[in-house]
């Protein structure tokens, strides 16, 4: 177990080294010089060169890396161009608001998602199952941000129940919460459907199981007879759900954006708009960890639920 | 005696594309209270189809058409769901046939077995897993405190069987249902189990009904048995009235061709010919009388009388009636279903030739865990030897049989040889070339020479070739152009003797028998010289498992075949091998001719499994003595002396000390065994 844990987690810095190295690839090759960016196009060739030298662009790539490897290493993500505030500081004003979507996004789906499928497979073809499946393939097809759009024009322009923008007044979790409603509800929807389909099948395959049959002819009832079928059958929805979190990720930059909540994804488009390196690098950083992480547990999780993977690791 | 449970008239109907499948017609019988019933069936006779109907579990698609289920003063069939309910379990339970997939394997044994008692509100948590421990003890699992929180897959299949019957047995029921208990174990377990049931039975007063196709196990266990054929009763009676003095034409044919009943194995096995009518059409006259050897006219229009003896009756127009014979049923041994045409292969075989497959001194490794994990459990060698010093000779024109339970390393042992698998020591050659050692691509044109015939008979075909591209693909995979691929296809089945028409035909189509067919024709693609069959006829019904066997052996007296059968199946092997290996955790520890193996077994493991086979004979069951103890033990452990010293019942200091040499009792029969049994009678070759 703890030399599992520890070969993931060095496989997890590795991942997270390779994706910061990419980055930095790509940002290397991307035409416009940071320097003019942050200075202005009027700005002296001395200027830039003493900018250059100060935010040490004028070192060979690779070292550019090695140094911001080593300062994120120390909690120094390097300063924003703009403002010239920390990153670290930067994201973490704003992380908060991104957690708080992701999770109540896939949240409200697990919750409805999961015992949807349940019934659904365990009345197949009755009318709840029909409707579970014309309701899943619809979602499944339609873009989180197309939701966003019409949760918008619906439920706050027209209906006016609900705030359409923003993340509310800091301070007020009532006020927060209700602006949470709509971007939750537009990223989540998707999942609900695809939770469902996802445990309706792989309910149906357990439920066909020698040990259902068994369970049945000890005669247990029904309910606990599920219960059983549904420990066996989480276990893929886990995973799906644990890399459904990558998925999320950039749901949440469009609904950040369409919402306009000055979450983590807002930042990083924004960062990417306005060639706002130190930002990007921070923002995309944090959501690789964030995935890896979400990854991780989901497989503890697993082996969590089944002895046979618990006992294998 | 009481009748506890009474079948009467109970007609069941399965709705398939196909049509409806009457699947049960009119089918009754009485269950006396403290008996052990038997339900003796091949596929498709509806032994299961009972055995759900009583618990009320059948398929989404089964309609039950007719009939009452009498139990304890009511109708099962007329219970609601909660009624049913209530009956399952308490009082009507079940041991499944797979242990393996009938445990859910997220639970440990003390939740299943504690919401197994769910309805017994008066007991508290710590009841419950007392009377859970009790149980298990009771089924002989040792240590059950502890035992009792572990998971099915930490248990080896025949322990996971004892806490199945544990299962069942904990709320007392009064009726116990078993599907196929032993199946899915090996002849050592198999023989526990039998034990097992047997002594609950007499304990806890239990009425058993037990399903099974194996006539050992039913002449072994049961007291009463019931005949079913394609969903109708055929023969009902004690069950010595059955194994010596069987009245149907049926029950006569399905013991005549238990190859375990067959001593002489010189002679062709007997076979029914002919497969289960389609029960989808109407149904007119005698059910067997498409297959039946004393089949006379009147038999395909006119039902059957029923025709009463003691308990027990039959169906059959040659007992009553009009169309009676007086001399029937003859004597038992009076065969009464002839053997296939032809002559017997053995008498046209050529002389063996030389040695075609040596294998010296194998071994194989497996590695249990990663060298890091290793090195953190302190573990110095993470390896198992699946295979240990194994010499092994097949000359051509011969057949050796490998037998071993399930962990005893022969199929890793085959693939090997097949050079599937990297051997980590010793030698094997093919007509006098090495080959262990060679790379694929110098082994490719060699590989021609040696096929491989798959034990699971469906699932090693894919489902989306017809037969035709199924047969003919080895010659596709090794490029071999310039051959009529249709002609070819057409040799080859009619070397399997499979009718042209079923060339065009997909795996799902095929019945068991012809499945096996195709096999072989794939095997005999290329026209190999030897062929390695793994289980050959596991799976098969009695009354096919002869036509295969048959087949083996005419194929290998027209064409100098030699064959290596990998099997755990004695009474099998004893009438195609030649000479017979024992394998125990990887080790061969026994080898000769066959007729002196099963005649003079030197090695303790070698009775044990000569005399594991249950007889179809109610007259001659074993001692519950009889039965070898304990189980394989894991590779992982494998004992310091004789591997088999944890078990055997002749068990001597020395022998947990040091591993045994091979040594020769006559040139071809050796054994590792430190005290040999003795021989205890001439040696009479019977070849």
């Amino acid at each position: 177990m703890l030399s599992y844990l520890a070969k993931r987690l060095t496989l997890s810095l590795i991942v997270v080294a390779l994706v910061l190295l990419l980055l930095f690839g790509m940002l290397y090759m991307i035409p416009g010089n940071p320097a003019i960016l942050a200075l202005g196009t009027r700005a002296t060739p001395e200027a830039i060169a003493e900018y250059s030298a100060r935010m040490r662009l004028d070192e060979p790539v690779v070292m550019q890396f090695l140094i911001f490897v080593g300062n994120a290493f120390h909690g120094d993500l390097g300063t924003d161009v703009f403002s010239g505030r920390p990153v670290t500081e930067v994201i973490g004003e704003r992380v908060g608001f991104s957690m708080a979507l992701i999770f109540s996004g896939m949240g409200w789906a697990i919750l409805l998602g999961i015992p949807l499928g349940c019934l659904a497979a365990v009345r197949p073809n009755s009318w709840i199952d029909r409707v579970t499946g014309v309701f899943s393939v619809g979602t499944i097809a339609i873009p989180s941000f197309l939701v966003s759009i019409w949760a918008i024009l619906i439920f706050a322009i027209q209906l006016g129940w609900l705030p359409a923008i923003g993340a509310g007044e800091p301070g007020d979790i009532g006020d927060q919460l209700s602006h949470l409603i709509l971007p939750a509800f537009a990223i989540g929807l998707g999942w609900v459907g695809y939770l469902a389909r996802m445990v309706r099948a792989s309910m149906l395959e357990v439920l066909s199981e020698p040990y259902i049959r068994s369970a049945r002819a000890f005669g247990l009832p029904p309910r606990k007879v599920t219960g059983y079928a549904l420990q066996v059958a989480i276990l893929p929805t886990i995973t799906v759900i644990g890399m459904g979190f990558g998925g999320l990720i950039s749901a949440a930059v469009f609904a950040e954006i369409i919402f306009a909540r000055p979450g983590v994804g807002k930042m990083i488009f924004d960062a990417v708009s306005d060639r706002n390196f130190p930002i990007l690098q921070g923002g995309v950083l944090l959501a690789t960890g964030f995935y890896i992480l979400v990854v991780l547990l989901s497989d503890l999780l697993i082996a969590w639920f089944d002895p046979r993977v618990r006992q294998s690791l | 005696m009481e009748t506890l449970l009474d079948i009467r008239g109970l007609s069941v109907d399965f709705k398939t594309s196909r049509g409806r499948v009457k699947a049960l017609r009119d089918v009754s019988f009485p269950v006396r209270k403290g008996r052990i019933v038997g339900i003796v069936g091949e596929s498709g006779s509806g032994k299961s189809t009972v055995l759900w109907s009583i618990l009320g579990l059948l398929a989404g698609n089964a309609e039950v058409m007719g009939g009452e289920i009498g139990f304890e003063g009511g109708d099962l069939l007329q219970l609601d769901a909660a009624g049913l309910r209530a009956a399952r379990g308490e009082k009507i339970s079940v041991v499944f046939q797979d242990p393996m997939t009938s445990q859910i394997p997220v639970l440990p044994y003390a939740r299943q077995m504690a919401d197994i008692l769910y309805r017994r509100k008066g007991m508290s948590a710590k009841d419950k897993r007392d009377k859970a421990v009790d149980m298990l003890r009771r089924v002989g699992i040792p240590d059950p405190e502890t035992r009792i929180d572990a998971y099915p897959h930490e248990f080896s299949g025949g322990m996971r069987q004892r806490a199945g019957i544990a299962m069942s047995m904990l709320t007392g029921p009064n009726l116990l249902l078993a599907d196929e208990p032993t199946t899915a174990l090996d002849v050592t377990m198999e023989a526990q189990i039998i034990a097992l049931m047997r002594q609950l039975q007499s304990e806890f007063d239990t009425t058993i009904v037990v399903v099974s196709h194996n006539l050992g196990l039913i002449a072994e266990l049961c007291d009463d048995v019931v005949v079913l054929y394609a969903g109708e009763v055929v023969e009902t009676g004690a069950v010595r009235d059955i194994f010596h003095n069987a009245r149907h034409p049926y029950t006569r044919a399905l013991l005549e061709c238990d190859p375990a009943r067959i001593e002489d194995v010189s002679r062709k096995l007997p076979v029914i010919a002919g497969d289960i009518p389609d029960l989808t059409g109407e149904l007119a006259g005698c059910i067997y009388a498409g297959r039946c050897q004393r089949v006379m006219p009147d038999c395909h229009t006119l039902v059957p009388p029923v025709v009463h003896r003691g308990t027990g009756i039959a169906r059959c127009h040659l007992l009553e009636g009009p169309l009676a014979d007086p001399d029937w049923p003859p004597p038992l041994d009076v065969a009464t279903v002839p053997t296939e045409a032809g002559t017997p292969a053995s008498a046209k075989r050529p002389a063996l030739g030389a040695p075609l497959l040596e294998v010296r001194d194998l071994n194989v490794r497996f590695q249990t865990m990663g060298n890091l994990r290793a090195r953190l459990n302190g573990v110095t060698d993470p390896f198992v030897d699946a295979v240990l010093d194994v010499s092994l000779s097949v000359r051509s024109g011969e057949t050796v049989g490998l037998v071993g339970e399930s962990g005893s390393g022969k199929t890793t042992l085959g693939r090997a040889i097949l050079n599937l698998l990297k051997a980590d020591g010793g030698s094997v050659h093919f007509d006098g070339q090495e080959i262990s050692a060679m790379d694929e691509r110098k082994f490719k044109p060699l590989r021609r020479d040696m096929a491989m015939m798959f034990q699971d008979p469906v699932g090693s075909l894919s489902p989306r070739k017809s037969v035709r591209a199924l047969i003919t693909e080895p010659l596709t995979i090794h490029g071999i152009t310039g051959v009529d691929l249709d002609a070819e296809a057409g040799r080859l089945a009619d070397m399997v003797r499979l009718p042209h028409a079923f060339l065009a035909r997909y795996p799902h189509e095929l019945s068991g028998g012809q499945a096996r067919r195709v096999g072989v024709a794939r095997a005999l693609a290329l026209n190999p010289r030897l062929i390695i069959a793994d289980e050959p006829t596991a799976g098969l019904d009695v009354s096919v498992q002869g036509e295969i066997l048959n087949l083996m052996a005419d194929l290998q007296a027209e064409h100098g075949l030699s064959y290596l059968v990998i099997t755990h199946n004695l009474p099998v092997v004893r009438h195609i091998a030649d000479r017979i290996a024992i394998m125990y955790l990887g080790r061969i520890v026994e080898e000769g001719p066959t007729a002196d193996i099963f005649a003079h077994p030197a090695h303790p493991y070698t009775r044990a499994l000569v005399e594991g086979v249950p007889k179809p004979d109610p007259d001659q069951r074993r001692a519950e003595a009889a039965a070898i103890r304990g189980e394989v033990p894991s590779l992982i452990r494998r004992p310091a002396g004789c591997d088999f010293a944890t078990r055997c019942p002749c068990v001597q200091d020395a022998c947990r000390i040091a591993k045994p040499p091979h040594v020769q009792i006559t040139p071809d029969h050796g054994h590792a065994c430190l005290y040999p049994l003795k021989r205890t009678k001439q040696t009479t070759e019977t070849t």
